[in-house]
């Protein structure tokens, strides 16, 4: 079997899980004998793979990353038009004997369909989060809504990464639920490091991510006498805000901003923080948590996000409820009984959680479309 | 037949917020609105139906059908605060005479783990008290929180004046002899009943299950099976609540069993005891050393349904040395809502056993995981442990 993936980021370059997914999935589909053509576009770092059948292409530049927005781009304007051309181009220069084209989110959708009608062959595609999740379900832009349903529909199978992200796209995008499959996300596991006293937040600062959230539980956590640092970790548009916030709740001695990490920082502070918070008011799967969990840190994550459906031992709690976060946080410094085995049986329960399952459910979806 | 009869009183939401907030606060620390529905839904489901199906079956057998119930102390406070129609249906059925009593302590606890058995003995007391003050009877056989039975709680129980008591009838104690006869522990002359768990789990647990080859159970069915079984006599003891309740109405539970007592009295060499019937018509015909506990709960049939992780252990060591501590204070009121703490169902919600398959563990809890039962249960403690000091 031969597959045209299209993707928009690959390690050692990526944003966000939508990158570590296609690492684990593209790597682990070679060792089941599928050969992938993997096209993406050009960046700094130069991606590659050491796997004969696992092939990188990189096609041509762009300046747009998959949770980019118009407006906050300094090109405003040329963002759509920007994206249209990268898709004409990806769209030409897909060339070979493919069984199907896999492509991954909004961006690179248009290609997909494209490729489809022209090289009549099907088309897979994998929702790893959709408009309404980015936006937060706040003003959620049309423009993306419209790529995404003409991808959905034109799409012979849907790979979900859950079952929240399936009913958002049979009830938002009006898609008939038999066309898609739910494959749940997998993780590497990082092992352990030496725990040091922090709770962590790690991921974009956008609305979708829920930092607020986050900030309001560490102000009442440390207004009940705990001794703690809370770290945020990662880049995004609400970055100045939440430091002004941090200091006018006047908690900002206790609060750490370390701005954009690189893969070998995020995973040091996944192996010494002692707790991972993951608010995020919409969260198709989360990764993270699956990443933190593997590096024995106990973790809290939304009750909606897509890792709450599936991973067991994990604390859930909902992002608006900040005492119920707070509570959870302080009980997890106290009882050191809670900590220890929540580490311990969520590093057990990690273990189910591979890419080589990834893969087999993936090939399943094929099979039923070639 | 026995029948455990028992509902534990379940938690309110209680956050590290709450500890030491309020001086009044164990007053609320159980969900008495959450409490009564569960109550009252069992009750509509399960114990007023069975009660009635059962005093019908007595009726109908001329005392032929015989049973034993073992009722805890909870269960009838729940019974006086919401339904007293409950205990009035339990009464009638006892007043027939073909029903017999079992004791337990008061609260369903875990008090016979601990290291000194005096908390153990007054909890046996009370629930002595409440059975002579609703129903004016003594029973004579006892019977463990969920069976659990060593060698040291068989000792204290007989030298309390038990003749008899209940436990598992596991491989763990039994080896290659049979659950159906009577045993005497190794250090009392009392008398064991063991039960029979594969035929009590085949109504208990398996009736319903459709890939079981026993599905479907019919009473005829069963009763051949009871009749071509080995030994002096069969002990099925199971909860209360597998009528109705685990086992819904449309599984055809009561059907089964309404038909049961006729089909077994059908055959000539079986017949229904209670369990003090039991004890005074067999014969002991070997000895139970039982050095490690045992009980009747989860695959293991240990205790490590209660004392199987580290958050389980904590809960358990707060909760015995809190108990200290009050019982100096002598605050009745304190030490009453310590007791009331300490029935084992707060530590069953705990339990992460088979907790990714969701099995039984999450059908009985009213937490969303083993980990919010912790934290609450822990947060609790902490502020009746406050309250101590």
């Amino acid at each position: 079997m031969k597959v045209a993936m299209i993707g928009w980021e690959y390690p050692p370059f990526k944003a966000g899980g939508l990158g570590t997914h296609c690492y684990g999935l593209t790597r682990s589909l070679a060792d089941k004998d599928v050969s992938v053509d993997f096209y993406m576009p050009k960046t700094k770092h130069n991606a590659n793979s050491d796997k004969n059948n696992l092939v990188i292409k990189e096609v041509g530049e762009t300046e747009i990353f998959p949770y980019d927005r118009p407006e906050d781009k300094e090109i405003p304007g040329q963002f759509f038009e920007s994206v249209y051309r990268y898709n004409d181009l990806v769209a030409e220069k897909v060339k070979g004997n493919y069984d199907l084209i896999h492509c991954h989110d909004w961006l690179t959708m248009k290609a997909g369909v494209a490729l489809k009608e022209k090289m009549g062959i099907p088309l897979v595609i994998s929702v790893h989060s959709t408009e309404y999740d980015r936006s937060g379900w706040l003003y959620p832009n049309d423009w993306f809504i419209n790529i995404e349903k003409e991808g959905m529909e034109k799409a012979d199978r849907i790979i979900a990464v859950s079952h929240f992200t399936k009913r958002v796209i049979v009830d938002k995008y009006g898609i008939n639920p038999d066309k898609i499959s739910v494959v749940h996300n997998a993780v590497y596991p990082l092992g352990e490091g030496k725990k040091q006293n922090i709770v962590l937040f790690l991921g974009r600062l956008t609305i979708q991510k829920g930092p607020e959230f986050f900030l309001k539980a560490a102000k009442k956590v440390l207004e009940h006498g705990e001794n703690t640092r809370f770290v945020v970790a990662g880049m995004g548009d609400m970055f100045p805000g939440l430091i002004d916030k941090a200091v006018d709740m006047g908690i900002s001695n206790n609060v750490i901003f370390t701005g954009l990490l690189t893969e070998e920082e995020v995973e040091h502070i996944y192996r010494i923080a002692s707790i991972y918070v993951m608010p995020s008011v919409s969260e198709p799967f989360g990764i993270t948590a699956l990443e933190a969990i593997s590096a024995g840190t106990p973790t809290i994550v939304s009750k909606t996000a897509g890792v709450a459906e599936t991973f067991k031992n994990c604390l859930q709690v909902d992002f608006w409820d900040t005492d119920e976060m707070a509570n959870k946080i302080i009980s997890l410094l106290r009882y050191d009984p809670l900590h220890k085995t929540l580490a311990r049986e969520g590093k057990r329960e990690i273990d189910l959680f591979t890419w080589e399952r990834v893969a087999d459910k993936t090939i399943d979806v094929y099979n039923r479309v070639i | 037949m026995y029948f455990e009869v028992h509902q534990p009183m379940r938690l309110n939401h209680f956050s590290v917020f709450n500890i030491g907030a309020d001086h009044a606060s164990h007053s609320n620390y159980f969900n008495q609105k959450l409490n009564h529905e569960i109550f009252e839904k069992v009750a509509k489901k399960c114990y007023l139906p069975t009660n009635n199906l059962l005093l019908n079956l007595i009726n109908e057998s001329d005392g032929k059908f015989r049973l034993s119930f073992s009722i805890t102390g909870t269960f009838v406070e729940y019974c006086e605060q919401f339904m007293p129609s409950v205990i009035d249906s339990f009464k009638e059925l006892f007043a027939t005479g073909a029903v017999d009593l079992i004791e337990e302590t008061y609260f369903h606890s875990l008090s016979s783990l601990y290291d000194n058995l005096d908390e153990f003995e007054e909890q046996v007391k009370m629930h002595r008290q409440m059975i002579k003050r609703i129903f004016n009877y003594e029973p004579r056989v006892f019977r463990n929180t969920e069976a659990i039975y060593d060698n040291r709680i068989a000792k204290k129980v007989g030298d309390m004046g038990y003749k008899g008591i209940i436990t598992e009838g596991t491989e763990k104690i039994l080896h290659w002899r049979s659950p159906n006869y009577i045993y005497k522990p190794v250090n009392s002359n009392m008398k064991v009943l063991l039960r029979n768990y594969s035929l009590s789990d085949d109504i208990g647990f398996r009736f319903s299950s459709r890939n079981w080859p026993g599905f479907p159970l019919t009473a005829d069915k069963y009763a051949g099976w009871m009749s071509r079984a080995d030994g002096d006599l069969i002990n099925l003891f199971m909860d209360y609540e597998t009528f109705g309740e685990h086992q819904w109405t449309e599984t055809g539970i009561f059907d089964f069993l309404s038909h049961l007592p006729r089909e077994v009295l059908r055959h000539e060499h079986l017949d229904f005891v209670t369990v003090s019937e039991a004890i005074d018509r067999y014969q002991v015909v070997g000895e139970m050393d039982v050095p490690w506990a045992i009980s009747w709960a989860d695959e293991d049939r240990d205790v490590s349904t209660w004392l199987g992780n580290d958050m389980q252990v904590a809960c358990f060591n707060e909760l015995k040395n809190i108990g200290q501590k009050l019982k100096e204070t002598g605050n009745d009121d304190l030490i009453n809502t310590w007791r009331r703490l300490q029935t084992s169902d707060h530590l069953y919600y705990v339990s992460t056993k088979g907790f990714e398959d969701g099995n039984v563990h999450a059908y009985f809890s009213h937490y969303d995981s083993p980990y919010d039962g912790f934290i609450n249960y822990m947060n609790v403690l902490q502020d009746l442990k406050e309250k101590a000091l």
